[in-house]
């Protein structure tokens, strides 16, 4: 019993030890070494615009370029036709919204098989919303169906999304996230890439990744040393590393 | 269950009230009413973007010719937008749309949008108008003509994305010869191509295209093109294998496999190789067109270097090729000819990789491939076999010869393709060296006979490919197999491949029969068959100042002749000097005096035959050949350059001299 309790005690030492071989950095250290990286104001500014721009903040993009004199990336009236069909599709006005982009650019969706697919996937996903079953079915019949005939992969999609009409009540079946309305967002962020690619522009905000790399740096120097971390990555508060 | 019996009725009636649909937005096309005209126009492009049954029934229908004339007849700018977009539509990547747009003279219709002052309408113009120059049915841009380069570089100078992207676009797929590229290199067409690069992702995706297409097997374009600014140019495409797009990088690729393949002297870099040789390998596994046009690009890039083939090998690319075949999903044609030819090429001379590949259990797939409905897929598979056959450990473990590998092989010998029949053919010319059993499958299945059948075609190349088969198959092969070949073709049918029209084939049917008499002595008699019409027509063909190839082999069926009975040895001497002669026209002294050392060689191991001590004739021989002036040619050929020609010479004048000769 008493070697058992002398073992316990040797680990915890080794613990400690162990705990003791990292770097500590206090935080009064920590914001020294903070201060001395030097931002530009218009590296900042880039960014911050970058992401009104690409997420479609039409007139907060125009204000910003007003108040500070950033250059968009873009032309600001085409973002505005982009977000016209986003906020289509985000509301279920699928037809509307493929009026929209092929207004916008009729390259799109003739030379993106997966993405009109998927347009035309949500248009079936709200007819059967609406419950429009016989309406759905014709769809399905006329739209699709060639679709899933070229491609064996849209076929499946097809399948399942035709699944939806089988049973009494849809929003407790398999499928049934076809019917979320995160669906709507994830065919309205395709659109937007997709357009945002054929006007040569970057899909993604530059910000995002930015604050993944935060992360990533700081789960990589947890390994290395103990020191005031973001964890909120919305207030951006450093916070001492608990005892 | 009552739901399904309401739908299905409701099936049929949605298949004739789409149709009822579409034939009253037809109707509406024709209005006089441009505000119904407008709306009809827009309801059809938005029907048929996208949709190839649509665009298909809308085809049939006759919209084309409608929406023609509503571009024609109109100056309202949003029914020019609207119909120019439909009929952009058609055509984009539909070859039935395509035709019926250029059938309608919709084109100049388009041209004329061009010079509009509406943005939009320029636009929707410039788009279509790129859509037809995407299909080989475009009408064939004549850049020899003044006004037709003016225009065309207006194109590339407009502020318009879409417009100066169609005029790269046109070069990219008007361009094709030599010719046609100086035109435009004079003209300075690479100096306004390079400005799209720094331009937007459409701009620099045309770009790329039509920059391959000008320099393509063209120094003089490259090194013009590699000049701009000291290489800038080089550089920057050469940076875009890393783009983040990957048609982008697929097309710099390309464009840089083309500059590689003209003038490989600015690649020194093994860096650039090896990182264009994986990045193909990475787009390999793009599921679209670009995986399609890079398989398509590896083999290019790595057909007949060596080199390149083993950077390939080394980055994996055998397994990485193989997993993608064996994925099961059905690729497209374009895609299995690529993979299948980059395979083939690397096959080609490394014995490490013919065993790597046929390790992974690759022959069912190839085997299914020689049944595919694409002609080009079933040619790239043979090829492939082709090359995987030179691995003579492998060909002797069997896994050629197997009848479920021989029995789709030897059923392409029909088939309707010319390439599938010479890429077969190669195939089992390799295949037939199989020593290892006592039996041929090949022959079992009839080959011989079809073999035959193909020496008789009417494309050459097939002629000749048949006769190598057949020639790889008679080596070194028993009296049986000689005997059954050779009762299917006879002294005359022999007669008629050694007098084929082209060189290649009667060199191949020379050396057919070159190896037909090797062997046992009894295998010469053949030569004597209906007194002797086959040895006389090799002598009447060597007496006609062939070609060296063919001489070669004819020189060694007589050499082969000679080495055996004194009648053999008499009958070549015949052959060799004909009585009556009326002028010296003595065929050896000109072998022997020929630039290929082969022929020299052969020429003199017939002589060598003819003099050998050991049978009782030679002294007289020897006599004759002195007489002719054959020996004293040989004594100034003591020195002769090569090797091996020296050595026989010197077999001979030791024989000369043990006949008491000076």
């Amino acid at each position: 019993m008493s070697l058992f309790r002398i073992f316990i005690n040797q680990l915890e030492e080794d613990d400690q030890e162990m705990a003791t071989s990292k770097k500590v950095i206090t935080r009064g250290e920590w914001e020294k070494k903070l201060n001395a990286v030097k931002l530009r104001k218009e590296d900042m500014n880039t960014l911050v615009m970058n992401f009104l721009v690409t997420e479609g903040f039409v007139e907060a993009a125009d204000k910003f370029q007003r108040e500070s004199g950033t250059k968009p990336e873009i032309d600001l009236a085409t973002i505005t036709d982009r977000m016209a069909v986003k906020k289509a599709v985000q509301n279920g006005n699928v037809e509307d919204a493929i009026e929209k982009v092929n207004d916008l650019n009729p390259e799109i969706l003739d030379t993106n098989p997966e993405l009109f697919f998927h347009l035309q996937q949500q248009r079936l996903i709200e007819l059967i919303r609406q419950g429009k079953t016989e309406e759905a079915l014709e769809f399905a019949q006329e739209e699709l169906a060639p679709r899933g005939e070229e491609n064996h992969a849209f076929l499946q999609e097809l399948e399942k999304t035709v699944a939806l009409l089988v049973f009494e009540d849809a929003s407790n079946c398999p499928v049934k996230d076809l019917l979320d309305i995160s669906h709507r967002l994830k065919t309205a962020s395709e659109v937007n890439a997709a357009i945002l690619t054929s006007q040569s522009h970057e899909k993604d905000p530059k910000l995002p990744s930015l604050l993944k790399m935060l992360i990533w740096a700081q789960n990589q120097l947890d390994e290395k040393a103990v020191y005031p971390h973001i964890n909120d990555l919305s207030t951006g508060q450093l916070e001492d590393p608990s005892d | 269950m009552p739901t399904t019996t309401s739908t299905s009725s409701s099936f049929s009636s949605a298949a004739s009230s789409s149709g009822n649909r579409q034939a009253d937005v037809f109707s509406r096309l024709a209005s006089s009413d441009p505000e119904v005209k407008l709306k009809a126009l827009r309801e059809v492009k938005n029907q048929i973007i996208g949709n190839r049954t649509k665009k298909l029934s809308f085809l049939k229908l006759g919209a084309v010719p409608a929406i023609a004339s509503a571009l024609s007849d109109s100056e309202c700018n949003s029914i020019l937008v609207q119909s120019a977009a439909a009929l952009g539509s058609f055509a984009c990547g539909f070859e039935a749309g395509v035709q019926a747009v250029l059938d309608a003279g919709v084109f100049p219709l388009l041209l004329r949008l061009l010079t509009s002052s509406d943005e939009k309408v320029v636009d929707a113009g410039a788009r279509s108008l790129r859509m037809i120059f995407q299909s080989n049915q475009a009408p064939k841009y004549d850049f020899l003509q003044e006004k037709n380069m003016k225009f065309l570089f207006s194109l590339l100078n407009s502020e318009n994305e879409n417009v100066s992207g169609l005029g790269a676009s046109i070069i990219a797929h008007a361009c094709g010869t030599t010719v046609q590229q100086q035109v435009l290199c004079d003209a300075g067409v690479l100096e306004k191509l390079v400005i799209l690069l720094d331009g937007s992702l459409s701009q620099r995706e045309a770009c790329l295209e039509s920059l391959a297409t000008v320099l393509k097997n063209n120094p003089e374009a490259v090194s013009r093109f590699v000049g701009l600014e000291a290489g800038r140019y080089l550089s920057s495409v050469t940076e875009l294998t890393k783009d983040r797009y990957p048609r982008t990088r697929l097309l710099s690729c390309l464009c840089l496999v083309v500059i590689y393949n003209t003038s490989p002297s600015y690649f020194l870099n093994m860096g650039t190789k090896s990182s264009l040789v994986t990045t193909l390998l990475e787009l390999l596994n793009d599921h679209g067109q670009s995986g399609d046009d890079a398989a398509l690009g590896l083999s290019s890039l790595i057909a007949e270097k060596e080199d390149l083939q083993k950077l390939a090998y080394e980055a994996n690319a055998i397994k990485n090729i193989v997993d993608i075949l064996k994925t099961g999903s059905e690729l497209h044609p374009k895609r299995l000819q690529g993979l299948f030819l980059s395979l083939a090429e690397l096959c080609s001379k490394l014995e490490d990789c013919r065993c790597s590949f046929l390790s992974l259990e690759m022959l069912d797939l190839l085997v299914n491939a020689l049944r595919h409905k694409n002609a080009d897929v079933r040619t790239a598979a043979c090829i492939c076999f082709r090359n995987a056959a030179r691995s003579v450990k492998n060909l002797s473990a069997g896994r050629f010869t197997n009848d479920h590998v021989m029995l789709p092989l030897v059923q392409l010998l029909h088939d309707p393709s010319s390439s599938v029949e010479v890429a077969v053919l190669g195939a089992l010319s390799n295949i037939v060296l199989d020593f290892s059993s006592p039996k041929s499958t090949f022959i079992e299945y009839g080959g011989i006979k079809q073999l035959i059948e193909l020496s008789k075609s009417m494309d050459p190349n097939a002629r000749c490919s048949a006769l190598r088969a057949l020639r790889n198959l008679m080596f070194l092969a028993d009296n049986k197999r000689k005997e059954l070949f050779y009762s299917e073709v006879k002294a005359q049918g022999f007669v008629s491949l050694i007098s084929d029209p082209e060189p290649t084939v009667q060199e191949q049917a020379l050396a057919l029969l070159r190896n037909l008499v090797d062997g046992c002595i009894n295998s010469i008699e053949f030569v004597f068959d209906e007194d002797g019409l086959i040895l006389d027509t090799v002598g009447k063909q060597l007496r006609k100042s062939p070609q060296a190839h063919m001489a070669i082999q004819g020189m060694y069926v007589l050499t082969n002749v000679a080495s055996g009975t004194e009648l053999h040895k008499e009958a070549v001497m015949q052959q060799l000097f004909p009585q009556p002669q009326a002028e010296s026209n003595n065929f050896m002294l000109k072998f022997l005096q020929s630039h290929e050392s082969q022929l020299r060689s052969a020429t003199v191991w017939t002589i060598i035959n003819l003099i050998s001590p050991s049978s009782p004739g030679a002294h007289d021989r020897h006599v004759k050949l002195r007489d002719e002036g054959i020996i004293p040619q040989l004594k100034n050929m003591v020195n002769d350059a090569c090797l091996d020609v020296k050595i026989r010479i010197r077999t001979v004048l030791s024989q000369s001299m043990s006949f008491g000769d000076n």
